[in-house]
């Protein structure tokens, strides 16, 4: 009897809809506040965000970023501003995906993706760079370094509201 | 003699060294020297006058500050006149300088300086050509130079123009652009009267023109004939420069105590069209408006009697704004002139001018909130009293004693009900208007002093 | 001493003190300021400092303190918040900084402040470093009132100078800057421009901003207005390490720190981002000079010494292992025999110098020569020197101090500034000098003399300036600090031995403030004399040249112009450099790549004899090693014992071996204590961003004046100056900051303020050649043939042309000399 009862609770669960995703071919769908990998940002006109404040790096608890900052010109414009990150690394192997970094951000130019396949066989491989960080160009954007008017983006940070 | 100061009406050509001295010229001077410098300060003590530029100091203590052990001492004359309203000392060097040079020589007689400096503002440089005139005519005279008239005591006059800035109207500030450096106040003590805080370093005494140029009258008539004028704590006549919405602006001398009604009607001709007074600005746009009550109009033109009604006799630049003013205008144009003539030196004020401007702006077009009324006039508070010189106190002036006075004329502007309503009526009717003065040079009737003298 | 009250406690403090000051000295109560700095006169111009003020009332004629109903003394306050930084403490004087009124009058003021200031903080260099971030933080109201619309827009990228830039959105008008060079440098080339909002800092300068201490503005700016050519966006300050320095340039030997971070340009490594001063009150107080904060780039030089090197058999320079490289010198100093000489140059640190002396005694030489020879007299510093806790910002009135032959301006800049403020204390300053020099336009007295004729004046000064002589023998303190411009060495060992008679004299040996000092080239002008190298042995190298010499940091081709003369009868030259294209190189057997001071550990001792620790900041570059591990090495294979493993070693043995250095150690060298003003530490608003000492304030070595020896006056022996005649003419060679060095010319950012070459002609001589300003002549002597521009600006004496050395590629003569000039066509 035993035996029948274990067998109708095994056939009972094959109907069931399986909880188990067949992971790679399957993905579950993300919560939208989902932190996965980090993307730089840019302006519509393709400049970056990013002006190189090194505030993620200094909020980051795991020290897994590096920024190393430069001086933008008119006639070699990174990104709005005097100031644009050189160089922008993050160790994928240090982060722990808490997001300060997003929120230390005065111009949301860092964000944390729905990217999580983040596996390597090299260490070196773990360290991204601001290349394969940063967004592609959007259509319409010019590619960074832009020559653009001299005076037309002399602002680092976005207009501030207006106190309520 | 009917005049102390505005000796034109009853002289002819008294600007003239000759009819000058023919009319008592330098008699004040000649018996100064005959006196040690302690009596001549006494004098002007006993006299009781007070410093005509805005602050009513009483001028013979102020010439007493001046230590006697130090060898250089300046004089320095403040013929910056620059408050808004204000063309008193300006009538006295145009038609009669040579009184106050003899004032200025007395004052460095009696402070033993060794030059005068008069600091005039900017746009007076026709009136330093004619002053150079007088001075060279008067050395030549033997009134000026070395061995004034046969005395041991020499002392040099020069004029000295500024580059035009309202600040250089403080003593400091006038010392600072005297030495040839940015017209910003300087941090007191040390004051101007002692060891490296006047001109150079050295003691100064800094007085107005209207002060000086009283000087000789109370050397040569005696203390007791200039008390004859005025009420006891404000002794002597007083320039009036009365403008705005009446109608005969221009200088009035007068004696202290009489009342805004007096002055207005019966000496500056009332209020154009009948129309009736709204607020009396009693010292150009620095001291508090006042409303035109019955009281207000019945209140002697007095240091001490200013005080009472919350306002200040200040220089004595009274503009009338009529009931067709709109005051939050007015209290804009103010702003903008204080915002301009700012130093920039003290915080407070550098940034309070800027910002009160800009919220007034947003106010009187209309685009305010009711908030922002309470926003200027917190900021106007927060500039108050904690500024090196007056100027931070003066900016804040307008805007509060504007709103306190008339807080339903900013209500009309921020008020969403009304805001409306508003709009329909059009910015204020008078082009020039309330802070500008329409006096001209001061050519017009001048109010006759009670005969007693 | 007085007594005052804050908030309510009572505190002994000495009367006078500013206000803000003593709360944070005696009371550790921090005022917050802006515009107030503690080295410049109060302006009370932000009004940040508004503390409520009274005093406690005492009866006019008993002169008792009045009692209030409490029995408590009664307090009169001040109707109005008084600004404290403009008030000087008084007896009884109650000051309370933590009442409502005092925080509101302080949250306005920020509030005021921030109306005009941008949200620039996340690029703002000042970040992190901010007394406006401070103290808005502190005090500020948290929340804005102002409409973004509202706020003024201005430019914010102006170049003041080529070395400073000005952002007028951030400047908040606290004038420090226009008061720095105004009240404390002399230069006035900053000023305010219009009034009100619109006031705004301008430069009236041409060049812009001109002036050897530009630097220090950006330190003490309370906002990220001013900033550096050299920083601009380097680094975040968190993010920086700071590691204490002394400047390797002159004999102040300021104290700087290094501020480093590691860089992906500079390989990975540790790097110099900037140079900021380090508090040392008898040194450098808080500031330095351009050329220390902007000169370090030398350091990151590309044409740094990499390897070992090694010249073989077909003379070609091949690279090597230290071992072989160490291994081949030791074989070459043992086959010389005794035929060994070493030069070495003045930024070789004492351990340096000592090892290199080990190296020279094991082969059992003597010949320790000292680079360059322009000054003697090092012997006589350390005789009659100043004593030891002299320190120029306590000299007042009643002291005098003597410049003579030296153009200090250019020579030592904080000497000069730190002279200058000295004079405006009443310190009795007179220059005497063949021409005029900057520090004349600062000087009480002014005296001239003919070329090389700089120890005659000095022996006859009571002859020919009785009144000069009395003033300066009257003095209670008096410093003659001697240079060495239009002397030979000879001449320069006269003017020192005149100007030690005249302090002997005098009595003004072996006493804090009074003394002898020297305008030595380089860091550790003293070092050397301490550790034996002289340039009277220089001297006896270059005119009997031995088998092997030692070079170690002396740039001989470029200092001289008869190097390649001398050198070349030297068989084999073993070169320890920092740069690999020397021209030396060419002619080296042996290229050792040493450190620079900014990669290892090591001490100079400065003009004043102090000996200070510099420490490791930067990352080595490829192979090079610190040159005393070098040298110590060496030794070892030369059997002097086991080589050194740490500088602090090295400096073990010297403390055995040098009488003057006895007790010397890294741990004393490295002691600190409080200094006054409080600069650099928990707050950063007070005295700017120059960081407080964690370093060491160092070690000041003892006169023999003052170790109780007799010290006697030795006749001057007068050398005759050459005098101009028959168409040749004196060349003086003279000293600019701001050079073509091998050490300066790297730092990029200061070529536009190193001068084209030029050479100052009289007027009368000009005439005479028939050379105008502008012309480009050429100047012959000896083994010299420059060519420059001729400027006829009465500078010069006539009969003589000042030639400043290191501007041509060519070398200058290092002394004076008799030359032909004429027009190039």
């Amino acid at each position: 009897m035993n035996v029948i009862k274990g067998f109708a609770t095994t056939f009972k669960h094959v109907l069931e809809e399986s909880v188990t995703l067949q992971y790679p071919e399957q993905v579950r769908p993300f919560q939208q506040r989902y932190k996965g990998r980090h993307h730089l940002r840019r302006y519509d006109n393709g400049l970056e965000k990013c002006i190189g404040c090194s505030l993620c790096a200094a909020s980051c608890p795991a020290d897994a970023i590096w920024v190393e900052a430069a001086e933008n010109s008119d006639e070699e414009r990174y990104s709005p501003g005097e100031r644009y990150a050189k160089t922008y690394e993050i160790n994928m192997l240090r982060c722990i995906f808490c997001g300060y970094c997003e929120d230390a951000c005065p111009t949301q130019a860092i964000e944390l993706g729905h990217e999580h396949q983040l596996s390597f066989t090299d260490r070196r491989d773990v360290i991204f760079t601001k290349e394969m960080l940063i967004d592609p160009v959007p259509a319409g954007g010019q590619d960074t370094p832009q020559q653009v008017a001299p005076g037309a983006f002399n602002r680092s940070i976005p207009d501030m509201e207006n106190p309520k | 003699m009917k005049h102390i100061l505005f000796r034109e009406h009853e002289v002819e050509n008294i600007r003239e060294l000759d009819v000058y001295v023919n009319n008592a010229g330098y008699a004040g001077l000649k018996k100064a020297l005959g006196m040690t410098p302690d009596e001549v300060i006494n004098t002007v003590k006993a006299s009781g006058l007070r410093g005509r530029g805005g602050a009513g100091f009483p001028t013979g203590v102020k010439w007493s500050f001046i230590p006697k052990n130090e060898p250089v001492k300046y004089v320095a004359v403040n013929a910056d006149e620059s408050e808004p309203g204000t063309f008193k000392d300006r009538q006295i060097m145009e038609n009669n300088p040579h009184q106050l040079i003899e004032g200025a020589l007395i004052c460095a007689y009696a402070i033993q300086a060794k030059a005068v400096y008069i600091y005039l503002r900017g746009e007076f440089w026709d009136l330093a050509t004619q002053l150079d005139q007088c001075i060279e005519e008067a050395r030549k005279a033997g009134y000026l130079g070395q061995n004034i008239l046969g005395s041991t005591y020499s002392c040099e006059v020069y004029t000295h123009l500024g580059a035009g800035a309202y600040i250089c109207g403080e003593e400091s500030a006038l010392l600072n652009s005297l030495e040839g450096k940015l017209g910003q106040p300087r941090v007191r003590p040390p004051f101007p009267a002692q060891k490296g805080g006047g001109l150079y370093g050295e003691p100064t005494v800094v007085n107005n023109v209207e002060t000086l140029a009283n000087v000789p009258f109370i050397l040569y008539e005696g203390p007791e004939a200039f008390r004859a004028f005025g009420t006891e704590k404000s002794p002597g006549t007083k320039v009036f420069c009365v403008s705005g919405n009446v109608v005969k602006p221009g200088n009035y001398e007068l004696p202290l105590g009489i009342t805004f009604r007096e002055l207005i009607y019966d000496h500056a001709g009332g209020i154009p069209d009948g129309r009736g007074i709204k607020g009396i600005l009693p010292s150009g746009a620095s001291g508090p408006i006042v409303p035109a009550t019955d009281e207000v109009l019945d209140t002697p033109l007095t240091y001490e009697d200013m005080d009472k009604i919350g306002t200040v006799l200040g220089s004595a630049s009274v503009i009338v704004l009529d009931d067709s003013i709109d005051i939050a205008w007015a209290a804009s144009k103010m702003a903008k002139f204080f915002k301009h003539e700012s130093c920039g030196k003290c915080t407070p004020c550098r940034e309070g001018t800027y910002w009160i401007d800009k919220v007034l702006d947003r106010i009187i077009t209309g685009d305010g909130a009711p908030s922002d009324v309470d926003l200027i006039l917190n900021v106007a508070k927060n500039m108050q009293g904690v500024t090196l010189c007056a100027l931070g106190d003066f900016a804040a002036n307008p805007i509060i004693a504007t709103i306190k006075h008339f807080p339903d004329e900013f209500k009309r502007y921020v008020d969403p009900a009304l805001k409306q309503e508003k709009k329909a009526v059009a910015a204020p009717k008078r082009a020039g208007g309330a802070a500008q003065g329409r006096a001209g040079r001061g050519t017009e009737k001048t109010g006759l002093v009670p005969a007693g003298d | 001493m007085v007594k005052i009250y804050i908030d309510d406690r009572e505190y002994d403090v000495p009367a006078g003190m500013n206000l803000v000051d003593a709360a944070k000295w005696h009371a550790d109560n921090d005022i917050p300021v802006f515009c107030y700095h503690p080295k410049m006169e109060p302006v009370g111009m932000c009004r940040m400092c508004l503390v409520q003020q009274g005093a406690i009332e005492k009866d006019r004629a008993t002169g008792e303190v009045v009692l209030d109903e409490h029995g408590q003394p009664k307090v009169r306050w001040m109707p109005k918040l008084q600004t404290a930084c403009t008030q000087r403490v008084t007896d009884g004087m109650v000051i309370r900084t933590n009442t409502a009124e005092v925080d509101q009058a302080r949250q306005n003021v920020i509030e005021f402040l921030l109306t005009s200031h941008p949200l620039d903080c996340p690029i703002c260099d000042k970040g992190g470093e901010c007394p406006l971030q401070n103290l808005t933080m502190e005090h500020g109201p948290g929340m804005s009132r102002m409409q973004f619309q509202d706020k003024q827009h201005l430019d914010k990228h102006v170049p003041l100078g080529d070395l400073i830039y000005l952002d007028e959105e951030r400047c908040i008008q606290c004038a420090r800057c226009v008061r720095f060079q105004d009240e404390l440098v002399g230069d006035d080339v900053l000023a305010f421009h219009e009034r009100g909002r619109r006031l705004q800092i301008i430069t009236n300068s041409n060049p812009g901003f001109d002036t050897y201490f530009s630097g220090n503005t950006t330190d003490i700016c309370p906002v990220g207005a001013l900033t550096t050519a050299d920083f601009r966006f380097g680094a975040r300050p968190w993010e920086l390490t700071e590691v204490p320095s002394i400047d390797p340039f002159d004999a102040a030997g300021s104290n700087i720190s290094l501020s480093i971070r590691l860089d992906r340009d500079f390989g990975g490594k540790a790097m110099i981002k900037r140079v900021m001063p380090r508090q040392n009150e008898s040194v450098n107080e808080i500031w330095i000079s351009d050329k220390a904060r902007f000169g370090h780039h030398f350091t990151r030089s590309e044409n740094r010494a990499q390897s070992p090197m090694i010249r073989n058999a077909n003379g070609q320079l091949m690279q090597t292992t230290w071992e072989e490289a160490l291994k081949s010198v030791a074989s070459i100093l043992k086959a010389a025999g005794k035929d060994v000489a070493a030069i070495a140059g003045s930024q070789m640190s004492n351990e340096d110098l000592w090892a290199l002396r080990e190296v020279m005694s094991a082969v059992g030489s003597t010949r320790l020569g000292a680079w360059p020879i322009t000054h003697a007299g090092a012997d006589l510093v350390a005789q009659v020197g100043v004593g030891v806790g002299s320190n120029l910002g306590d000299l007042g009135k009643g002291d005098a101090v003597l410049i003579i032959a030296s153009d200090l301006e250019e020579e030592v800049p904080i000497w000069r500034l730190r002279l200058k403020l000295a004079k405006e204390r009443g310190v009795f300053l007179a220059v005497a000098n063949a021409r005029h020099t900057r520090m004349e336009d600062f000087a009480t007295a002014c005296l001239r003399y003919d070329y090389g004729m700089a120890a005659h004046f000095l022996s006859n000064l009571r002859a020919e300036n009785p009144d000069l002589a009395q003033q300066l023998a009257q003095a209670n303190n008096l410093i003659i600090l001697t240079g060495a411009e239009g002397l030979s060495l000879d001449g320069s060992r006269a003017l020192m031995q005149a100007a030690a008679n005249f302090l002997i004299e005098t009595g003004h040996v072996g006493k804090p403030n009074n003394g002898l000092l020297s305008t030595f080239p380089g860091p550790n002008g003293m070092g050397q004399y301490y550790m034996g190298f002289t340039p009277e042995n220089t001297q006896d190298i270059m005119i009997n040249p031995p088998k092997v010499l030692i070079v170690a940091q002396a740039d001989l081709y470029h200092d001289d112009p008869s190097a390649s003369q001398w050198v070349h009868e030297v068989e084999t030259v073993i070169n320890l450099t920092l740069f690999a294209d020397e021209t030396l190189s060419h002619e080296a057997h042996t290229i050792l790549p040493i450190q620079s001071f900014a990669e290892r550990d090591g001490t100079f001792t400065n003009g004043e004899r102090r000996v200070q620790r510099f420490y490791t900041a930067q990352g080595p570059i490829a192979d090079a090693l610190p040159a005393w591990q070098v040298l110590s090495r060496l030794g070892e294979k030369l059997g002097r014992g086991k080589a050194k493993l740490s500088a602090a070693t090295v400096m073990a043995d010297i403390a055995k071996n040098v009488p003057a250095f006895a007790g010397v150690t890294y741990k004393e060298i490295s002691n600190v204590k409080r200094q006054f003003p409080d600069v650099g530490g928990r707050d950063l608003y007070y005295g700017g961003t120059a960081y407080q000492n964690r370093g060491g304030l160092g070690v000041q070595l003892k006169t023999t004046a003052e170790s109780g020896e007799a010290i006697n006056t030795a006749p001057v022996e007068l050398v005759n100056a050459p005098r101009s005649q028959a168409g040749q003419m004196l060349i003086v060679p003279t000293t600019v900051l701001y050079n073509r060095e091998r050490t300066f010319l790297p730092s990029a950012l200061m070529h536009p303020r190193v001068m084209m070459p030029y050479a100052e002609i009289n007027s009368a001589d000009a005439a005479k050649l028939g050379i105008k300003s502008g012309d480009v002549v050429e100047i012959v002597a000896d083994t010299m043939r420059v060519r420059v521009k001729a400027h006829v600006n009465g500078g010069a004496p006539e009969g003589s042309i000042v030639l400043p050395r290191h501007l041509t590629t060519e070398a200058v003569p290092m002394t004076m000399t008799l030359g032909r000039v004429s027009k190039v066509d």
